[in-house]
């Protein structure tokens, strides 16, 4: 009685259950699943988005291989990432020791940080186009007043790529705080306090005793921030369209181009998917080496 | 997750959700047997407000061939909008795309062949502008109405030349006048640069050197659009004009976007500018001329950027109106009352005739005279085949280098033929 009751039970438990996660499931279905295995089989074709698809097997793969535009926009991806991932973690980090303490108007400075992730990238594009103006730019004005020469920024093709670092640091370093900031809040005070009691000062605290605790969060934001990197599109878009000379042409921007600019659909669906497996293998290699971290960590 | 992160699915999305859709049957692709129709345009400003009122008294005339205005969001991504909507079956009866859309348009097998119409003597074909009757066309086949024609003029800063103490423009004007001038009117000190060039390697960079390898005599592709044709010595002396004045007398300021020319001519940084009527609305602080664009051996051709209304087909009763209202639109009257709203130049020779044109138009748009006038030395139009994007990334590519001083004109000219050969040949 008891058993069929209990049975009774959890059948109605997993229908209400999944009444529940109805929605979700089927928003993510439609718009994550089905354009994934569409753009897969996309991947395969010749298709303009115009005329009747035609299959071709693997030519769009194969014409990955000798395109050198293809292998400029990798390039790009992987210098923008092992420039910008590094560069916000150490920035985010260094921000949020400095806004953890009680000092006046701190909630005033976590504020001022964080400002600049909930701007639009649309603005942040055109301020930083306005700023790093070769001409007229503020930057080149500092630069002038403390005799160093002017610099081209995005119209140089050998320092556009380096601006738009610079330009998306200054964008995610708000974000990379605000979650350090809450890790280190969460550091154990009689940890703080042993410290203290043993004459550790407080730079020494920060580095040896938060940051060490912090490296969950650390590899958790290393994950988040790769993934970014590599999908990196609308500060291109807004402000160097990939440009110039293909100095800022990076994975996503290119996809784009393919599809959107020349309506090669096939073509940049292979694109996404040589995306997408770099991506989930970025993901896989960090999950693991942050497990085999934990395991050394805990023995 | 911001933005950028959003965009990969993004992307997705739009290809193949649209797809999935397809496949299921959008409603927008059923005909509803009526002969009402969609129209989607971009239009913001001035320019909702005439065509908003010109929509009432159409429909207030024609009831039955009633005409659904729909803002799409702007004219700059109409192209990608209109295509999603062949994927999902859900696209406009008529859309206002640009004319540099209808190379790849001209692929979609819904596309309205309005050649037979145009030839209805009622419509009076020949009496739109040259350059917009070229750009509606393609092999031979009318595919749109014109919907707006510009072009580009000099148009200059009456006190930066007064200041400079050189002679302005005179329509006669050769390259080396420009040249010098351009040099004479740079102050480095005062942050004053002779001429303007949008320098962000998109299709805004590849016209001005366009109207410049025509006035050279030279073509961008051969006759049947099979080959590149930019490689020869007109090719070579406008783009050796660009980096004489960018490279080697740096009077030119090069805009990374296709914003701060604009800004910058508006608060007296820049001497000249090769542009449109688009931007005189922005200059009313600036004491400027407008004159035609200085020539080599006395070719003066200008390059316009129409816009067109273009169709797809459901039905022919829903074509029958599309063509009906659009024609109406752009008829000589209608299209004048329209321009003196919005500053628009007239797309009809016979426009220019009419009394209204010089007692209200030209008296509310100084300087939209000139760039009427000037719509005579466009001799030539873009070629309207698909593969028009990737030729113009191409040349793009090929000024933008030159400007940056990153190559020599001949090896830029070189590599650019190279990728735009294959481009053509299909691979």
């Amino acid at each position: 009685m008891i058993t069929a009751w209990a049975r009774r039970r959890s059948t109605a438990d997993h229908v209400s259950g999944w009444m529940l996660v109805a929605p979700s499931v089927l928003l993510i279905g439609l718009f994550g699943l089905v354009p994934l295995v569409w753009s897969f089989a996309m991947s395969f074709q010749r298709n303009d988005l115009q005329t009747p698809a035609e299959w071709v097997g693997l030519h769009n793969y194969d014409q990955m291989l000798g395109d050198p535009v293809l292998v400029a926009a990798l390039r790009h991806t992987l210098i923008y990432t092992v420039l910008f991932v590094p560069l916000t973690l150490v920035g985010s980090l260094v921000v949020a020791g400095a806004l953890n303490r009680n000092i006046r108007g701190i909630s005033i400075y976590r504020l001022a940080v964080f400002v600049p992730v909930i701007t639009s990238t649309v603005a942040t594009g055109v301020i930083f186009n306005f700023l790093l103006d070769p001409e007229y730019g503020l930057a080149n004005g500092l630069l002038e007043k403390v005799g160093l020469p002017a610099q081209g920024f995005f119209s140089d093709p050998d320092q556009a790529l380096y601006a738009m670092v610079a330009m998306t640091v200054w964008g995610w370093i708000g974000f990379g705080a605000l979650i350090y900031l809450a890790a280190l809040q969460s550091v154990p005070k009689d940890l703080l306090e042993a410290a203290a009691l043993d004459g550790c000062g407080p730079v020494r605290t920060f580095w040896q005793i938060q940051v060490p605790q912090l490296r969950p969060v650390t590899a958790f934001l290393t994950t988040w921030l790769i993934i970014n990197a590599l999908q990196l599109f609308d500060e291109v878009y807004v402000t160097t369209k990939g440009g110039p000379l293909h100095a800022t042409t990076v994975v996503v921007y290119y996809l784009y181009q393919q599809a959107f600019q020349y309506f090669h659909a096939g073509y940049a669906s292979a694109l996404a998917c040589l995306l997408f497996v770099v991506i989930v293998l970025v993901t896989l290699i960090q999950m693991r080496l942050t497990r085999a971290n934990d395991e050394s960590g805990a023995a | 997750m911001r933005q950028q992160g959003r965009f990969a699915v993004t992307c997705a999305g739009a290809l193949t959700v649209a797809v999935a859709l397809g496949a299921c049957g959008g409603s927008g692709d059923v005909d509803d047997g009526t002969a009402k129709i969609t129209l989607w345009h971009g239009y913001t400003g001035a320019q909702t407000e005439a065509i908003t009122a010109l929509g009432k008294q159409w429909n207030a005339e024609h009831p039955d061939q009633a005409v659904t205005l729909v803002f799409d969001g702007g004219n700059d991504d109409v192209l990608q909008k209109t295509t999603a909507g062949f994927v999902a079956g859900n696209y406009p009866d008529v859309a206002y795309e640009y004319g540099s859309s209808v190379g790849p348009l001209s692929r979609q097998p819904r596309l309205a062949d309005l050649t037979e119409r145009s030839q209805d003597p009622a419509v009076d074909w020949d009496d739109f502008f040259p350059a917009v009757k070229d750009a509606s066309t393609v092999n031979g086949k009318v595919v749109a109405v014109p919907a707006l024609v510009d072009n580009l003029a000099l148009v200059y800063n009456k006190d930066l030349f007064a200041r400079a103490g050189i002679a302005e423009p005179t329509p006669d004007w050769t390259w080396q006048d420009f040249r010098q001038a351009a040099a004479a009117l740079t102050d480095k000190e005062a942050g004053v640069y002779g001429w303007s060039y949008v320098n962000d390697g998109t299709e805004d960079t590849v016209w001005r050197y366009l109207a410049m390898l025509w006035q050279a005599g030279g073509e961008l592709l051969t006759a049947d659009n099979k080959k590149p044709a930019f490689n020869s010595a007109a090719g070579l002396a406008a783009l050796n004009q660009l980096r004489d004045m960018a490279v080697t007398d740096r009077s030119v300021y090069l805009d990374t976007g296709n914003q701060n020319y604009s800004n910058l001519f508006a608060d007296g940084k820049i001497g000249m500018l090769w542009t449109g009527p688009w931007d005189l609305s922005s200059f009313d602080k600036v004491h400027y001329g407008v004159v035609r664009l200085p020539g080599y051996n006395g070719n003066h051709e200008s390059i316009s950027g129409p816009d067109l209304y273009m169709m797809f087909n459901r039905s022919d009763r829903k074509t029958d109106t599309a063509w009906a209202f659009t024609t109406w639109l752009t008829s000589p009257k209608v299209h004048l009352e329209y321009a003196i709203q919005t500053g628009d130049l007239p797309l009809r020779t016979s426009e220019t005739k009419l009394p209204e044109y010089r007692s209200t138009y030209l008296k509310k748009y100084p300087g939209a005279e000139e760039f009427t006038d000037n719509l005579d030395n466009v001799q030539h139009a873009r070629p309207n085949i698909p593969e028009y994007s990737q030729v113009s990334q191409a040349v793009g590519e090929m000024v933008q280098s030159v400007l940056l001083g990153q190559a020599q004109p001949q090896e830029a000219l070189d590599s650019a033929t190279e990728t735009v050969q294959s481009v053509l040949a299909g691979s």
